[in-house]
């Protein structure tokens, strides 16, 4: 799959559900709470729930530092037996590097059990560059659903 | 978010404990990181961290803690956790890191073990 795959959402049997805000580490939870809410309109189990519910914090952190000097754009979309997210900037950082930020090494210290972490609670997940943006998405399927 | 975490220092004086809740993740790593740098800043190189009031972990908030056990353990101590949560346990063992860290299920008697093994 590929974030571009996402373009073929059927809306008459599933729900999509887009967010933008400021991409900082306080709103990272609005993006956990939007994910537990279309895990359990998808009827998953309070396990796959809260393994989404992380996932998705991941996800926002494997996609780039999150300085605060840039938009953060998710798009949710609830199928029958799934979840789909994707992660993207919408707008670029502003003279923001990697070594500037102040907790930058906490960031990167993380980014190889990030990778691990979505490796285990997701069924398929990656990255690429789309508009230029960076993006990242997943897809998490119900328990006892996958093929 | 600026938080302060405040570690609370045994009266026995067994190592300092960390007593965290809710939910550890991006926003509060920094935090956690200030308040192992102040206790290993004051000389301690063994530290606790109760992780039983905690239902979310994320990789930023566990880099920190994987960070903070190699930096006790070059000072000749180390970081015990002490954890029942199986969510975070669950974390833990999906990076590979339930065998590395010293794991507790509860604080009665980590307390001992953690000032015992390094002489407090």
């Amino acid at each position: 799959m590929s974030a571009q795959e996402h373009q073929s959402f059927d809306p008459v049997r599933g729900e999509r559900i887009e967010l933008s805000f400021p991409a900082t580490v306080d709103l990272v939870v609005v993006a956990r709470f939007t994910a537990a809410t279309m895990a359990a309109r998808a009827g998953f189990g309070i396990d796959d729930l809260e393994d989404l519910r992380l996932a998705v914090d991941e996800l926002c952190i494997s996609l780039g530092p999150l300085t605060g000097d840039r938009t953060l754009r998710l798009v949710f979309e609830r199928s029958d037996d799934a979840v789909d997210i994707v992660a993207s900037f919408v707008t670029p950082p502003e003279a923001t590097t990697i070594d500037s930020l102040p907790d930058h090494a906490i960031w990167q210290q993380g980014r190889e059990l990030s990778a691990r972490l979505l490796d285990s609670l997701v069924d398929e997940h990656g990255g690429e560059i789309r508009d230029g943006q960076r993006c990242t998405w997943l897809r998490k399927q119900r328990s006892g659903t996958r093929s | 978010m600026d938080e302060t975490i405040q570690p609370v220092l045994e009266a026995s004086g067994g190592p300092p404990v960390l007593v965290l809740d809710g939910e550890l993740d991006l926003a509060r790593a920094p935090s956690l990181q200030r308040a192992i740098d102040q206790l290993r800043a004051d000389g301690h190189s063994t530290i606790v961290v109760d992780l039983l009031g905690v239902n979310f972990l994320d990789s930023t908030a566990l880099g920190v803690l994987v960070a903070a056990l190699a930096r006790c353990r070059e000072a000749g101590g180390d970081l015990h956790l002490i954890v029942a949560e199986p969510r975070i346990l669950k974390v833990l063992e999906i990076t590979g890191l339930a065998g590395t860290f010293p794991l507790h299920p509860t604080r009665t008697g980590t307390l001992f073990l953690a000032g015992e093994a390094n002489g407090q």
